[in-house]
């Protein structure tokens, strides 16, 4: 199950949309799991891998993952080959990850984008890396072209976010 | 017996690589007897999911089981990912070998080779499955072991490893066949084949034994359609004559007749048959190209 975790209001018929997407992606179940207030002292842009560690856990099953929302913008990371612009973070093989909404005004228009960054995020949660092919979401999102994507896998990563699932059920 | 001490020695908490596995953390070092021998075994655990290996102290050095690469070994990896290399192998053959081989080794540097070389050639066409799987385990490994010489995140480590091979901004450049064409003449140039080679078989054919062009047909069925499609180069040959000949690809060619000395085309040409469903349409099925190139006992028995 994939529960969307927001730290602020946002309305809740956009994140049924976005769970919609993300349930005909990865073929889970979604459904939001509420709002949590962001932890104090992080800065502005919120620095990401802080955000994830310290945010306040939801009630989940250990399968699930959880995907959280926030407005704010993040931080660029400084990465030992450069900065890496950053719209999501998410932790390999494990059961967080994080996408800004930042800059988006409208959902009408935006939900793709941030369909797209929250699947790639929740990917990685499935150890997906990224991907080769510009039409799916696991291609690296600093790419110009990413943003105007549709929220699907390839192929490739389809059947292996598919794999993965499929073995932490059994 | 006792055991040969190993090149490098380990203890209990050293962090390793083992080939194809990843890396490793030693929690054990210690002597069984199997199979009548005293033999000393280093146990490690694998970091990602903590399965346990269990490996004798006298083959650590010819597994290639080797200590985590360094910071500054890490950095010439991302130097090289950064440099304009445009080295592809079009020849599927000749880079399969070549990557399995990398892998195998389980250097720091070869994971990264596996990956910028299959990069560019996706910037070509897609990869096949087989390839894009390699491409995917060889990104792993190299992500995890980034990721732990520097002690960051694995998120971290691939976004650092992706900056320099997709820069922000910038769109993955799209490549011709033309491009990857210029390499393999000059190697063939280097090897001083090019004349020879033109003179074997007359007319370009392939002159395998009948067994290696059945196994290299069953190959090459999954590679054929992908081997196929960047030939344009080859099309401009054809229009000297024989196109449907020269299916085979041209690094297989060379390849294959590399291996040969001059003097032996006089016997090889002698198989015409063989030589012409070995490079038949990929649509063909390998079986009927062995019974082409022995003839059944019913037809054999007709023909008494």
């Amino acid at each position: 199950m994939i529960r969307v975790v927001t730290s602020e209001g946002y309305d809740p018929q956009e994140i049924q949309r976005l769970c919609r997407s993300l349930y005909t992606a990865f073929g889970v179940g979604c459904e939001s799991a509420g709002q949590v207030p962001l932890p104090a002292g992080l800065g502005d842009p919120l620095d990401a891998r802080k955000l994830i560690e310290q945010v306040q856990p939801v009630r989940a099953y250990a399968d699930d993952k959880l995907l959280y929302l926030t407005g704010k913008k993040l931080k660029d990371r400084e990465l030992p080959s450069g900065t890496a612009p950053t719209l999501g973070y998410a932790l390999y093989g494990k059961d967080r990850a994080l996408v800004s909404t930042h800059g988006v005004k409208n959902w009408e228009e935006g939900l793709r984008r941030v369909a797209r960054h929250s699947l790639h995020q929740l990917g990685h949660l499935w150890d997906l890396y990224h991907c080769l092919d510009p039409r799916c979401s696991m291609y690296p999102p600093w790419t110009p072209s990413f943003a105007n994507g549709d929220a699907i896998f390839c192929s490739f990563c389809r059947e292996k976010s598919e794999q993965k699932i499929r073995l932490a059920k059994s | 017996m006792a055991d040969s001490a190993p090149q490098f020695s380990l203890a209990v908490g050293d962090r390793v690589v083992y080939p194809n596995q990843g890396v490793c953390r030693v929690f054990n070092v210690d002597t069984k007897e199997v199979a009548g021998q005293r033999l000393t075994f280093i146990s490690m655990r694998r970091e990602e999911d903590g399965a346990v290996v269990m490996v004798p102290t006298t083959k650590v050095q010819s597994i290639g089981l080797r200590r985590l690469s360094t910071r500054d070994e890490v950095g010439k990896i991302f130097t090289f990912l950064k440099s304009e290399s445009d080295k592809a192998d079009l020849d599927w053959k000749q880079r399969a070998r070549t990557n399995v081989d990398r892998m195998t080794q389980g250097g720091l540097q070869g994971l990264a080779e596996v990956v910028k070389g299959l990069q560019v050639l996706s910037e070509l066409r897609p990869l096949p499955t087989k390839e894009r799987e390699l491409y995917d385990n060889a990104r792993h490994l190299l992500v995890s072991e980034v990721a732990a010489s520097l002690s960051i995140s694995e998120c971290d480590a691939e976004d650092a490893i992706d900056l320099v091979l997709s820069p922000p901004g910038k769109e993955r450049p799209k490549r011709t066949a033309e491009e990857f064409k210029q390499i393999p003449a000059a190697e063939e140039e280097e090897l001083e084949l090019g004349g020879d080679i033109l003179s074997l078989g007359g007319d370009g054919e392939l002159d395998l034994p009948a067994e290696e062009e059945a196994e290299e047909a069953e190959a090459s069925e999954g590679e054929a359609d992908e081997e196929e499609q960047p030939a344009p180069p080859r099309g401009a040959r054809a229009k000297g004559g024989k196109p449907q000949k020269e299916t085979a690809g041209s690094g297989e060619k060379r390849t294959a007749k590399s291996k040969k000395p001059p003097s032996a085309p006089g016997k090889r040409t002698a198989k015409p048959r063989a030589a012409k469903h070995a490079t038949a349409p990929a649509g063909g099925k390998s079986k009927r190209k062995v019974s082409a190139a022995r003839p059944s006992k019913a037809s054999s028995r007709r023909k008494k």
